[in-house]
């Protein structure tokens, strides 16, 4: 009987802190969206109200982050380990993204540049090494 | 690393499942360890030799057998 709760209070504990990272995450999101519209649709370029809502915007990112470590511990070590190794080898192909994405406007092979593309290139790496260090350890 | 894990766990009919909520870690990681694809850290090291109540070295020994 102690053995089961046990194993429940691991996966209790991965579910609050889940839940907690996607509250923090949709705040977020939502304040990325009142600072990317907020300024031209809502308060006509106010530049008070723009700062404002900027701080808020870093807040709630912090926030976030705070809600990412907490998931993070309350994972336990197997599953720790591979999303550490999932963010260095998102870091490393970011990188390297991004010095070849940055170059593409001055070899004149794009126009422009979006600094939230990185953002996708970063989003589904990190996805992908985290699906495939995890499989290749729990293998049966 | 290799250890007797496996064997243990056979000899106390216990599955992957009631190891890992002993040691408060989900079944795959008990069963990377088993299978040598993943070495626990020191403090779940002992939590296992604690479990199994027996030295750490009687459970974890080096690949060479050094």
């Amino acid at each position: 009987m102690n053995r089961i709760t046990s194993s429940n209070h691991l996966n209790s504990g991965l579910k609050n802190t889940a839940k907690g990272l996607f509250i923090f995450t949709s705040i977020w999101v939502a304040s990325v969206a009142l600072l990317t519209f907020g300024p031209k649709v809502w308060w006509e370029y106010h530049a008070l109200t723009t700062l404002l809502v900027i701080a808020l915007n870093l807040l709630t990112g912090a926030m976030m982050l705070f809600a990412f470590f907490r998931h993070l511990k309350s994972m336990d070590e197997l599953q720790r380990q591979t999303h550490l190794e999932a963010m260095a080898l998102t870091l490393g192909i970011t990188m390297i993204f991004t010095v070849v994405y940055g170059s593409l406007p001055t070899a004149q092979l794009l126009a422009d540049t979006h600094p939230t593309n990185i953002l996708f290139v970063m989003g589904i790496t990190y996805m992908l090494a985290v699906m495939r260090i995890w499989i290749s350890r729990t293998s049966e | 690393m290799k250890n007797r894990l496996k064997v243990l766990r056979a000899e106390h009919d216990w599955t992957q499942a009631d190891l890992a909520a002993q040691l408060n870690v989900t079944r795959q990681t008990v069963n990377a360890i088993e299978k040598g694809k993943y070495d626990p850290s020191l403090p779940l090291a002992f939590k296992i030799a604690g479990v199994f109540q027996m030295p750490i070295d009687h459970i974890f020994f080096p690949k060479d057998g050094a």
